[in-house]
C-alpha cells in the first residue's frame, strides 16, 4: 500500500470569509501577535459575480520549493508529504519566503530594526523535529494533532466545510462529489495545482 | 423559525432577506451552500449591502433600506398578475388575501423600483425564478425587524409564502433566524414585558393559573403589584428603559409608570449598550439610584456610565460553569452540561437571582414549584420528603409541566439529555431519530405534545398527522370575523384527522363532539377548561388521539384588524432619504403608553426635511468576528487581531466627495445631534449613497476614551465607538424594538 500524501483544499465554492480556520490555529498553537499561519483572503470585495474568498496557508507542496532554497537545510518532508522545518536550525534568511508562491512563511520581528527570528508556517497540525507532544515541541511547533489521531484545528473548525485536509485520495473523493453534484462546476481552490502538480 | 437549518437543504429557492447568514450564521450557512450544491437550489439575497450571503447567491437586488414591503408587493404584484399563486392553499388557510391582492396591484414594477431601487427587470427575474422554484423557504433577522414598520415587514415575508403556498412545507416555511445562543429559549421563557412564560397574556386567567403552577396564593401575587390593574399592563423594553428613568427631564418623552420613575437597574448576561440612543442610555444609566451588572465580562454599561456610587459589578458564570437546557433557532432543546465548576467568586446566573429572592424575602415562594410534583390528575402537591430540589432539572420538570402554549409537556429532562448525548443517531437534514429515538426528532422541537411525542420538525404541516408532527394555523382570534370564517377549509386538515378541515381549539365543552364519542365521567374529571390549562395532559390526549392540533385548525391571518395596519404597509422611516415619498407614505401618529412610554412617530418625520443636512443613508450590522455588543469577542486577542478597530464601510466616491481617506479617521454625525469618530474603510459592498457601521464596539462615546473606567486588568484588547451612539430615535410600532437599519448621517473628515 503506497504512503498517504497529505494535501489541503480550499473549497471557494463554500468559503465565506468566517476566519473561524486562522482564528482556531492561532489559538490553538497559541501564536504570537502577527503571526499569521493561516489566513483568509477575499479579492474583489463589494463586486457581484466577482468576489472570492479563500483560505491559505503552506500547502505543504510537491517538491516544496522552500526546502530546495533553504541555505542551511532546515526543512524536512514527511514520508506522508507534510513539509516541516527545524527551528534550532533556522537563521530566518527569508529566502524561503521568496521561495514561497503562497507566501506562507512568517518572521517573527524581534528588537528595534526589526531583525528577524526563526521562521514559522503551518505544520499542518504535525508539530516538528522534537519528541513528539513534548513541552519543547509545543513551545516552538504548537500542537502535534496529527500524532494524536486529530484533524488539523483550521479544517475542524471550519463553518461550512470548505477547507479539506487529508491524504490526497480522501480530499479528492469529497470534491469529486461536490462538483458532479454541481454539475462538473465549481473545482476551484486557489494553488491547488501549483501546490500539488497534479501528483 | 417554522423550519429548521437542516431543512433547507430541502429547498430549490432560498428567499435571503433582512439578513446576512454567512457572516451571522456561518455553520448554518453551510445548509444553504449545500442546497445549491446538492439541490440546485437557488438563492436570492436582498439586501441594501453586497454581503458575504450575496457574493454566494444567485441573484441580489440591492435595495433601499426600509423598503421591504414594497419589494414583497412588488413581487406579489407580479405573482397575483400572472396568476402563479397557490388558489386551493389561499382559500383554504388564508384569511383576508383579497385585502393583500388589493395592495399589490398599487406596488407596479415602476412603482416599486421608484421607491426600493430596485430595477424592474431585476424584481421580475427574482420573483419568477422565486415563484418557479417550489418549494422556496424565505429567511429574515434584524434587517426586517428593526424598523419602525418592523412588524409589517415580518407579516408580509409569510403573506409572500402563503400566497405561493411554500408555508407548513419541507424546504418552505419562514427561517427566521435567531441571533445568538438560546434567544429561542429565553423568549419561550418570558423574557418578554408583556407576556408571562410560554406566551401566556397578561390576563387574569393565566396569571391564576401560573398562580396554581407556582404552588403560590393569586393573591399573594397580586399583593406584589400597586394595585391589579398593573397586572394586565406590559412593562418597559429593552429597547426605551431609560425613558422610565428620564422622564420629566426637559425634551424627554411622558411615561405612565404609576406616578414614578425608574430607579434601579439589575442587568444579566445583556449588552445593553448597544441597542439604540446610546447617548440616551448613558444618561439612564447615571440617573438611576442603583445599577447592578452581573456578567462573566466586564459590561460596558459600567464603562459608559459617568456614576461614582451605587454600582455593582458581580462576576456571574459563562455556560461552561452551569447546566440545563438551550433552545435553538428551529425551537429544539439540548442539553448544556456543565465542564468546571465557577470559577473564583462567579457564580451561575440562577444562584445570583436566588439570592437576591432570600434577600427580598421571597425565595421560599420562589422555588417552591420545583418542590413539588404533579399528580396524574393534574394537580400539584409537594413532593413528600423533599428536602432540596435539583437544579436545573426540576426546573426543566417545572417548564415542562406548566408551558403548554407551545407545547414543552414533552421536554423532560431525561428525554433532552438522550437527544443530546445520541445527537449523531439523528438525520443531519430532517432531524429524524434513528434506533430508540426513531420516531422523534432531534431535540423535540416544539410543540412536543407529550412524552410521547417525538416533536414537530415544520410548523404548519399537514401532509403528516399530529401525532408525527403535523398541525395546521392555531385558532386565537376567534370563530369568525365580519361573517367570514376563520376555521381553515375542508380537506386541510392534517392527515388522520377525525374532523375534515377547520375546528376551534380543544375545550371540555367541544372535546366529545370533535373526537365524536362521548366521555366517562372519569375522563371528564380529568379535563381542564381548555388545552392549554389541563394539566393533567387529558385534553391533548385526546386530541392527539383523533389526530386533531390541540389549539385547533384555522386560517392564517393575512388581515389583522387590532393591528394599526391591517395589512403591511409602506411608511417611510421617521428620518426618511425620500422626503418626497413621505407624503404618500407617512410614519404613524404619536403612540401613548407604548410599552409605557409616549413613543414619536410623526412629530419626529415632519419636523423637517433631514436630507438637507443629513443626505446619506446608514445601516447598522454584525461582523463575523464579533456578536452582540462584542464584550466577550473583544477579549480574544486573535479575534481583536483581525478586527482591532471601529471602522465605517464608505464607498471610495463618497469618501473621496468628503475629504476621506482610506484609513483615516472620519466622524459621522446622526441627526440627533450625536456624533461617533472612526476609521474609514473603502468598501464597494455599499452603494456611494449610504455608509455601514458595525455595532459591536464599546469604549469610547462621541470621541471621548471612556476606558479608564475599566477595573485594572479588565479593559479588552479592542474598544472603539458604538455604532448606535449615531443611531436616532425610532421604534416599532408593535414591538418597539429600535429602528436601527434605516437612518440618515453626515460624514466628515476628522
Amino acid at each position: 500500500m503506497e504512503n498517504a500524501r497529505m494535501k489541503f483544499y480550499c473549497d471557494e465554492s463554500r468559503c465565506i470569509e468566517c476566519d473561524g480556520c486562522s482564528i482556531a490555529c492561532a489559538e490553538a498553537h497559541e501564536l504570537p501577535a502577527g503571526i499569521a499561519r493561516r489566513k483568509v483572503i477575499t479579492i474583489h470585495e463589494g463586486i457581484p459575480g466577482k468576489e472570492v474568498s479563500t483560505s491559505i496557508a503552506c500547502m505543504h507542496c510537491t517538491d516544496a520549493p522552500c526546502e530546495q532554497v533553504c541555505p542551511v537545510d532546515c526543512f524536512y518532508i514527511r514520508e506522508d508529504g507534510v513539509v516541516l522545518h527545524d527551528k534550532e536550525k533556522c537563521i530566518g534568511c527569508g529566502y524561503c519566503l521568496y521561495a514561497c508562491p503562497f507566501g506562507a512563511p512568517q518572521f517573527p520581528r524581534e528588537g528595534i530594526f526589526g531583525s528577524k527570528g526563526a521562521m514559522d508556517k503551518c505544520t499542518m497540525c504535525a508539530g516538528g523535529p522534537l519528541a513528539t507532544n513534548s513541552h519543547h515541541e509545543f513551545e516552538l511547533y504548537g500542537q502535534n494533532r496529527i500524532a494524536e489521531g486529530k484533524v488539523p484545528v483550521c479544517a475542524a473548525m471550519c463553518s461550512t466545510k470548505a477547507l479539506l485536509v487529508g491524504d490526497a485520495e480522501s480530499v479528492s473523493n469529497v470534491i469529486r462529489a461536490r462538483v458532479a453534484a454541481r454539475g462538473g462546476k465549481g473545482f476551484n481552490s486557489y494553488g491547488w495545482d501549483k501546490a500539488y502538480k497534479n501528483q | 423559525m417554522t423550519n429548521s437549518f437542516g431543512d433547507i437543504q430541502n429547498a430549490k429557492s432560498i428567499f435571503i432577506i433582512g439578513c446576512n447568514p454567512a457572516v451571522n450564521h456561518p455553520v448554518g450557512f453551510g445548509h444553504i451552500l449545500k442546497a445549491k450544491e446538492r439541490n440546485n437550489a437557488k438563492i436570492i439575497v436582498i439586501d441594501p449591502r453586497f454581503t458575504k450571503s450575496a457574493a454566494k447567491a444567485d441573484y441580489f437586488a440591492q435595495i433601499r433600506p426600509g423598503t421591504d414591503i414594497p419589494f414583497v408587493y412588488g413581487m406579489l404584484h407580479i405573482i397575483f398578475k400572472n396568476g402563479w399563486e397557490d388558489k386551493k392553499y389561499i382559500e383554504d388557510r388564508v384569511y383576508g388575501m383579497d385585502e393583500i391582492r388589493a395592495e399589490a396591484a398599487k406596488w407596479t414594477p415602476q412603482v416599486v423600483a421608484d421607491v426600493t431601487g430596485v430595477s424592474a427587470e431585476t424584481l421580475m427575474e427574482i420573483t419568477t425564478v422565486y415563484a418557479k422554484n417550489s418549494p422556496g423557504t424565505l429567511l429574515w433577522a434584524m434587517g426586517l425587524t428593526q424598523h419602525t414598520i418592523g412588524t409589517g415587514n415580518t407579516r408580509i415575508a409569510p403573506i409572500l409564502q402563503m400566497a405561493l403556498g411554500y408555508m407548513g412545507k419541507a424546504g418552505g416555511g419562514t427561517n427566521i433566524l435567531r441571533g445568538h445562543d438560546n434567544v429561542q429559549g429565553a423568549t419561550d421563557m418570558g423574557c418578554l414585558s408583556d407576556t408571562l412564560p410560554g406566551y401566556y397574556g397578561l390576563v387574569e386567567g393565566s396569571w391564576k393559573y401560573y398562580a396554581r403552577m407556582w404552588g403560590v396564593e393569586y393573591d399573594y401575587i397580586k399583593s406584589q403589584f400597586k394595585d391589579a390593574s398593573w397586572m394586565g399592563k406590559p412593562g418597559f423594553t429593552l429597547a426605551r428603559w431609560w425613558a422610565g428613568v428620564l422622564a420629566g427631564k426637559p425634551g424627554e418623552d411622558a411615561i405612565e409608570n404609576a406616578g414614578t420613575n425608574l430607579k434601579a437597574l439589575v442587568v444579566m448576561g445583556c449588552g445593553i449598550t448597544s441597542t439604540s440612543q446610546n447617548l440616551k442610555i448613558q444618561q439612564g444609566l447615571d440617573n438611576l439610584e442603583l445599577l447592578v451588572i452581573a456578567d462573566p465580562f466586564v459590561n460596558e454599561a459600567a464603562i459608559l456610565t459617568n456614576r461614582k456610587d451605587n454600582l455593582f459589578i458581580l462576576p456571574s458564570a459563562t455556560q461552561f460553569e452551569s447546566s440545563g437546557t438551550v433552545s435553538a433557532t428551529n425551537r429544539s432543546a439540548q442539553w448544556r452540561y456543565k465542564v468546571v465548576e465557577p470559577l473564583y467568586e462567579s457564580k451561575a446566573d440562577q444562584d445570583i437571582m436566588f439570592e437576591l429572592a432570600k434577600r427580598l424575602g421571597f425565595y421560599e415562594e420562589y422555588t417552591r414549584s420545583m418542590m413539588m410534583r404533579l399528580k396524574s390528575d393534574g394537580h400539584l402537591e409537594m413532593t413528600p420528603d423533599k428536602k432540596t430540589f435539583q437544579w436545573p432539572e426540576d426546573a426543566t420538570i417545572e417548564i415542562s409541566r406548566t408551558l403548554r402554549t407551545i407545547g414543552m409537556m414533552g421536554w423532560t429532562p431525561e428525554r433532552i439529555k438522550k437527544h443530546t448525548d445520541n445527537w449523531h443517531m439523528f438525520d443531519e437534514i430532517t432531524g429524524a431519530g434513528k434506533g430508540d429515538m426513531k420516531g422523534e426528532y432531534y431535540g423535540l422541537p416544539w410543540p412536543c405534545w407529550s412524552v410521547k411525542h417525538g416533536g414537530t420538525p415544520n410548523l404548519y404541516n399537514v401532509d403528516v398527522p399530529v401525532s408525527e408532527g403535523g398541525m395546521g394555523f392555531r385558532n386565537n382570534f376567534g370563530l369568525e370575523k365580519d361573517g367570514v370564517s376563520l376555521l381553515s377549509g375542508k380537506g386541510s386538515a392534517p392527515i388522520g384527522s377525525k374532523v375534515d378541515g377547520g375546528y376551534p381549539e380543544i375545550t371540555k365543552e367541544n372535546i366529545e363532539k370533535l373526537i365524536g364519542r362521548t366521555l366517562s365521567a372519569a375522563e371528564k374529571d380529568l379535563c381542564g377548561a381548555n388545552w392549554k390549562t389541563c394539566t393533567s395532559g387529558k385534553l391533548v390526549d385526546l386530541a392527539l388521539e383523533a389526530g386533531l392540533t390541540p389549539y385547533g385548525n384555522a386560517k392564517a391571518r393575512a388581515v389583522v384588524w387590532n393591528f394599526p395596519d391591517r395589512i403591511p404597509l409602506h411608511r417611510e422611516p421617521l428620518y426618511s432619504p425620500r422626503p418626497d415619498l413621505v407624503e404618500k407614505y407617512p410614519t404613524y401618529a404619536d403612540k401613548a403608553n407604548h410599552f409605557r412610554v409616549t413613543t414619536k412617530y410623526a412629530t419626529i418625520q415632519k419636523e423637517k426635511d433631514y436630507t438637507k443636512e443629513f443626505p446619506i443613508v446608514m445601516t447598522t450590522g454584525r461582523l463575523v468576528t464579533m456578536m452582540g455588543a462584542g464584550l466577550e469577542n473583544r477579549a480574544s486577542k486573535y479575534i481583536c487581531a483581525l478586527t482591532p478597530e471601529m471602522f465605517c464601510d464608505i464607498h471610495p466616491e463618497l469618501a473621496q466627495k468628503n475629504g476621506i481617506k482610506n484609513g483615516h479617521m472620519m466622524w459621522v454625525h446622526s441627526p440627533a445631534g450625536t456624533k461617533i469618530k472612526v476609521k474609514a474603510k473603502y468598501s464597494y459592498t455599499v452603494l456611494p449613497g449610504m455608509v455601514f457601521l458595525p455595532f459591536h464596539f464599546g469604549g469610547f462615546m462621541q470621541g471621548v476614551d471612556m476606558t479608564g473606567n475599566f477595573p485594572a486588568g479588565t479593559k479588552p484588547y479592542a474598544s472603539g465607538e458604538c455604532a448606535n451612539t449615531v443611531v436616532s430615535y425610532g421604534y416599532d410600532i408593535i414591538t418597539q424594538i429600535p429602528a436601527s437599519k434605516a437612518g440618515l448621517c453626515r460624514v466628515e473628515k476628522a
